[in-house]
């Protein structure tokens, strides 16, 4: 018997309060009460015992006669989608005395009473679930009444293919059958496909050539495991293939090299310890600690269910952090979301049916922000660092960047901590969740609609206390004790990528996969092997450790399971049930994917340069700026991300009083040491519709410039890239990309701060239909974000943006020049221009040394690097976050007043300095001709321009928190 | 109490509890010996609570808030520890719980525990009026009289939940008010009442309640964390203070406010 438990909150639920509150907001008036619900056919689910366990008496009631409504909507999981709540549900119905497989399901109620149609109802489902993964069921008090209730439902996976073994593949076929295999996947014996392999023809022949040399077909599972090994995701073929006459490609040819040149030349004082070659990269912090980074992007997922890509993504790149070296701890995360203007909602469709529409941008904002709030505050992991950029053109397809750092030991047990090798003989051992169908052929989604009963499998849902326990034994417990010889995360590509890169290491492995633990039975070969099932580490474990392991992880309530050996027989050899399902060469596996030589054109983009009037009212102008998307406050995320858990935030997301949204952050990761790790970010998407080139040296430079006028010291300063290009497949398009990479090649030597890991995701395009069923293809901008991680030598010289006294003194450093091309201004007046900024890594690099020693020596009370909107925003920001007026004349800049405000040039500070230091201060510049002393913090109310603007920073204020302010 | 060895603390982690280690590192800093011990371990082995003067339940997500904060991880708890617990209880020992150990402490039933009867769950700790998780710094005043708070006038120091509104019947706020067991509320930062107003109230707990004490005034369930305001370096005004100091010539102190309940347990058995 099925057994259906309603906890009913009481009347002032703060979850009912919320949507009561947003349905108010739409004008109406509506009481809503909320029930968690958990269904079983256990029979102990039945006992007191364990609806006790579920129920607070203060605040709930379980089983009560549900009356006085008049809609009752429930939102419940799909079939196979990660069901937290109904996991922790179990376990306390295995408390209750239930075994420990039992299953239980959650699923939440809404009772709703007021003025509601049935379309409202379905309107405001939409709203708050996601049908993807959601299953959403309404009745009228009537139909509730007649029913006897809701509908009891158990949304068990049923798979009816018991007992599948892994089947041949035919590849004797001509070269159009080779691309229908490859574009819609292995035919089923029904004639239906398994869904897209995505190898080129050139790929394709080149498997049919091996196993023709092999004499054999391949299996269903050695085909896949190429297409996982093979794909862009896990080879990065375009950033490795040669490309015109750099022969290495870009990726060894530029991005790697400049590391390279930079290590050499730095010698004695190179800051790296590991790049490019593990989960994440590491820099020193100090004698005893490294500190790593890795940025990931979630983009497709993200696209379609929000929070469930984010909160994927989050915890996907927290596993990047535990599975470096020997496993580094996760102490900060950052976020990044590039997003369409959340009160739009333009109408664009995934199929010609106009069926299929996309998410509005508010739902894609709401969802992305909830997933790595989800993700990083339950794993105990501060994020104070990140930020949003809009674009209308990140509608189809957001850009979702997470990133975690890490702290680890430089030795461990007299080893560096940052080396690790499965040697042969070592047992392969698989922790955390387990396996099911979840996100098989995740990379490539297919439009059609899941129906009900058929696993959710595309899409994913993090489960972020599983990781943590996984994460706290394996960090905080096991690693010091050297009991594992390697240790990797599973994420794209499952098991086929986590062992077959370990097993790179030892030269070989043998797994036994019918061993690997499954989530429901009835699971075939080649996808428990592809599976993306995430929460998972793969370790290498010497024999005589394998018990200890199994053991400790269970003491923590995580699953572990020895699934095979990592051999040195060159050969990745799978069994099921002791068959063989594949048998094929190491070195064919990592290394037979055939080269592509890639071509490009380059034409730069822009406009005129346009003859503008002045603006009339500047004050105006300046508010209309800083209530922009790129320029306003997006405070509403940093106070729902927890920013100071471990206790180590030290310069947070929120600055002065004013709590100003801040590009960088400052954590002190070590009680013992004062050293503080800082991080920031650069990028700005909009500049390569004039000029990839610029674009890319824009992000570069502002990470570099964030950091070091945040107090990081420049020679233990380093960079991530990640690229998010668009129609990867045209020469132009390459030919923007060729053009980011040696401008980032060059900016990079120049400031010696080397790249020590990098990601791309080529093919952010939504291809669809708009509302009158024209196909439409939407590009996401060419995007490099640059992240920044460096340290300071002690937080006690760490600058914050906030001014600090009436009577300190203002100064610019660097030159202003006419550069407003894909600026903020520019755009607030539907102009792209022609004059996109510049950088002069030489003439800035000048001024950084400069600025280092005297923020070293103390001389700076505040400073905030330019970006967005200038000069104008960054006063303002100045004093928002004060909340202290200024004095301003900006005629020494000899520019025009807007171009003087509003202008983008790079490589930019603006500080304030104490009276008593502007003497030492000036000094320290001497010789430096871009150092203008513009005015000083006045003891007004208002942010003074002389001749041009005259305006109360409470209005400021007002409106540079107004736009986000409802989310 | 032994004057020669220092008290000994264990501070509780597993099932997604996160604050141990910054939790431990407040208790090694006022002298304390301190020991970080996963539930199970302790479950396993529960007599080390009788060499244990202070059991800390420090702040996290346990099973992800799911089923309603702290429950889980106190049904565990409740089945496998009861007796020790109300046996530690007993003994002239300190309990805190901070955050989720707060949320955990009301759903055991430790606090208030109104006449020395421990188990009874009158106090609900649920989701803040906003229906999302704030992370903020906020000012406290110290209302109840406990071994935990002797001295302290207000604190300044951050919370960080997305379940921390305190409710209860009116019965049990009255009893909690009459018994002097309300340990702090929240406070505008002119020093006047909350009185409900976001963000100085950042939850919506009835009476701006941020934490209470069971009668004895020695447990204690606290939802605002004073182990990340425990350090100047810390707090949200760092930067301003810092700047301040530096002008004036003087050098900061380096712990703030929230040590001083570390310290305190210090002292009491000293």
């Amino acid at each position: 018997m099925t057994h259906r438990i309603e906890i009913l909150a009481h009347d002032e639920d703060g979850r009912a309060k919320a949507l009561e509150h947003a349905l108010k907001g739409k004008g109406k008036n509506v009481e809503v009460r909320v029930a968690d619900v958990y269904t079983s056919d256990n029979e102990k689910a039945a006992s007191p015992e364990f609806v006790i366990s579920l129920t607070n008496p203060v605040s709930q009631k379980a089983n009560a006669k549900l009356e006085d409504f008049d809609w009752a909507l429930e939102i419940g999981f799909l079939p196979g989608v990660t069901d937290n709540i109904g996991h922790t549900a179990s376990e306390l119905l295995q408390l209750a005395g239930a075994s420990n497989d039992n299953e239980c399901y959650s699923s939440r109620l809404y009772l709703l009473k007021g003025e509601l149609t049935k379309q409202d109802i379905e309107e405001l489902s939409e709203q708050i679930s996601n049908k993807l993964i959601q299953r959403i069921s309404i009745k009228s008090k009537q139909e509730f009444d007649a029913d006897g209730g809701m509908d009891v439902v158990v949304p068990r996976v049923l798979l009816d293919n018991l007992g599948a073994k892994a089947d041949e593949v035919d590849l004797n076929v001509t070269d159009s059958e080779l691309e229908v295999i490859s574009q819609k996947g292995i035919a089923n014996a029904d004639g239906t496909h398994r869904g897209p392999l995505g190898m080129s023809l050139l790929y394709m022949q080149a498997v049919q050539e091996h196993f023709k040399k092999e004499g054999r077909n391949p299996t269903d599972l050695e085909l896949e495991t190429i297409a996982q090994t093979w794909s862009e995701h896990c080879k990065h073929t375009i950033f490795a293939s040669p490309i015109d006459d750099v022969a290495e490609g870009l990726y060894k040819g530029y991005i790697k090299r400049a590391t390279k040149e930079i290590r050499a030349k730095k010698g004695e004082n190179d800051i790296c310890v590991s790049v490019f070659s593990d989960n994440a990269g590491a820099i020193i912090f100090d004698e005893n600690y490294l500190i790593t980074d890795k940025v990931e992007t979630h983009n497709s997922p993200s696209a379609l269910d929000p929070f469930g890509g984010a909160i994927t993504g989050i915890v996907g790149v927290n596993r990047d952090c535990i599975g470096f070296g020997q496993g580094a701890k996760p102490i900060i995360n950052r976020y990044g979301f590039c997003l369409a203007d959340p009160s739009t909602s333009p109408e664009y469709y995934r199929d010609k049916a106009l069926t299929n529409p996309i998410l509005p941008p508010a739902t894609i904002m709401r969802g992305v922000v909830e997933g790595v709030e989800a993700g990083g505050n339950q794993s105990g992991i501060p994020t104070p660092q990140g930020f949003v950029n809009f674009d209308p053109r990140f509608v189809g397809k957001p850009l979702v960047f997470v990133g975690t750092i890490g702290l680890i030991p430089r030795q461990i047990k007299g080893k560096d901590s940052h080396v690790k090798c499965a040697n042969p003989g070592d047992v392969i051992v698989v922790a955390g969740g387990r396996v099911g169908r979840d996100g098989i052929h995740g990379a490539t989604f297919s439009s059609v609609a899941l129906d009900e009963g058929s696993p959710a499998t595309a899409v994913q849902i993090g489960d972020p206390i599983t990781q943590k326990k996984m994460s706290d034994a394996i960090i905080k417990e096991m690693r010091d004790s050297g009991l594992y010889s390697a240790i990797t995360d599973n994420g794209a590509g499952g098991l086929s990528s986590s062992v077959g890169e370990m097993a790179e290491g030892s030269g070989g492995f043998h797994v036994e996969l019918e061993k690997v633990p499954l989530k429901y039975p009835g699971m075939a070969p080649w996808e428990i092997w592809i599976s993306e099932s995430q929460e998972r580490m793969t370790m290498a474990v010497p024999p005589e450790n394998v018990k200890r392991v199994i053991k400790h992880l269970a003491s923590r309530g995580v699953e572990a399971t020895a699934i095979g050996t990592y051999t040195d027989t060159g050969r990745a050899h799978i069994t099921w049930d002791s068959e063989t399902i594949m048998d094929m060469s190491m070195d064919f596996l990592h290394d037979g994917n055939p080269e592509t030589p890639l071509t490009t054109t380059f034409t730069r983009g822009g406009d005129k340069e346009p003859e503008l009037a002045e603006p009339e009212n500047y004050n105006e102008t300046l508010l209309q700026m800083m209530s922009r998307l790129n320029i306003c406050s997006k405070e509403f995320i940093s106070t729902q991300y927890d920013h100071n858990v471990q206790g180590t935030a030290c310069l947070g997301p929120l600055q002065g009083k004013g709590r100003v949204y801040a590009e960088t952050s400052i954590t002190r990761p070590v009680f013992s040491s004062p050293k503080g790790v800082v991080l920031s970010q650069g990028l700005f998407p909009r500049y390569s519709d004039i000029d990839t080139g610029a674009m890319a040296a824009a992000g570069v430079d502002l990470a570099v410039r964030n950091a070091i006028a945040a107090g990081a010291d420049l020679n233990q300063l380093a960079l991530l890239d990640n690229f998010c290009w668009c129609s990867s497949d045209e020469a132009e398009r390459l030919g923007q990309l060729k053009r980011a990479v040696e401008a980032i090649y060059e900016i990079a030597v120049k400031y010696e701060t080397p790249f020590i890991s990098g990601k791309d995701s080529m093919f952010n395009d939504f291809k669809g239909f708009d509302k009158d069923g024209n196909e439409v293809k939407i590009s996401a901008p060419p995007t490099l974000l640059a992240s920044s991680i460096g340290v300071i030598p002690h937080v006690e010289k760490a600058i914050s943006l906030t001014p600090k006294a009436v009577g300190d003194c203002v100064f610019l450093l660097g030159e202003t020049k006419d550069e407003l091309g894909a600026s903020e201004y520019y755009d607030q007046l539907d102009i792209l221009g022609q004059n996109v900024p510049e950088t002069n890594a030489h003439e800035n690099l000048r001024l950084y040394k400069l600025y280092g020693r005297a923020s070293r020596d103390q001389l700076i009370a505040s400073a905030y690097a330019l970006n967005f909107g200038g000069l104008g925003a960054a006063l303002a920001k100045k004093a928002i976050a004060s909340q202290m007026g200024m004095d301003i004349d900006l005629s020494a800049l000899n520019l025009r007043a807007d171009k003087a405000l509003f202008s983008e040039s790079t490589g930019r500070i603006l500080v304030t300095v104490a009276p008593q230091n502007k003497e030492k201060f000036l000094k320290n510049f001497k010789g430096y001709e871009h150092i203008y002393e513009i005015g000083f913090i006045a003891k007004t109310e208002k942010l003074n321009v002389k001749n041009t603007l005259d305006i109360e920073v409470s209005k400021l204020d007002e409106a540079y928190k107004a736009t986000l302010k409802d989310y | 109490m032994n004057n020669t060895a220092p008290a000994k603390a264990l501070i509780l982690a597993g099932y997604g509890l996160n604050c141990e280690e910054e939790t431990l590192h407040a208790f090694e800093h006022v002298g304390l010996q301190g020991e970080i011990r996963h539930l199970n371990d302790l479950i396993e082995n529960p007599k080390e609570l009788q060499d244990a003067q202070v059991l800390a339940i420090p702040g996290g997500f346990s099973y992800g808030d799911d089923t309603g904060s702290g429950n889980a991880f106190a049904q565990k708890m409740k089945l496998a520890l009861w007796d020790h617990l109300q046996k530690f209880v007993a003994r002239d020992t300190l309990t805190i719980g901070i955050c989720n150990g707060c949320q955990i402490l009301s759903n055991l039933g430790l606090v208030p525990g109104f006449e020395g009867k421990y188990g009874v769950r009158s106090i609900a700790v649920t989701h803040n009026l906003s229906a999302r998780y704030q992370c903020r710094w906020i000012d406290l005043k110290v209302q109840a009289p406990s071994p935990w708070l002797n001295g302290i006038d207000r604190m300044h120091i951050p919370v960080a939940h997305g379940e921390g509104r305190f409710m209860m019947d009116e019965e049990t706020l009255e009893k909690l008010q009459n018994n002097r067991q309300i340990a702090a509320t929240y406070i505008a930062p002119d020093g006047t009442a909350a009185d409900g107003e976001f963000p100085y109230n950042p939850n919506g707990a009835y009476g701006d309640i941020a934490g209470i004490t069971d009668d004895t005034g020695r447990v204690l369930a606290i939802m605002p964390h004073p182990e990340r305001g425990m350090f100047t370096w810390q707090r949200d005004d760092y930067m301003e203070l810092k700047d301040k100091a530096q002008r004036e010539g003087q050098t900061l102190e380096e712990d703030s406010d929230g040590m001083a309940i570390f310290s305190n347990a210090a002292k009491y058995f000293k």
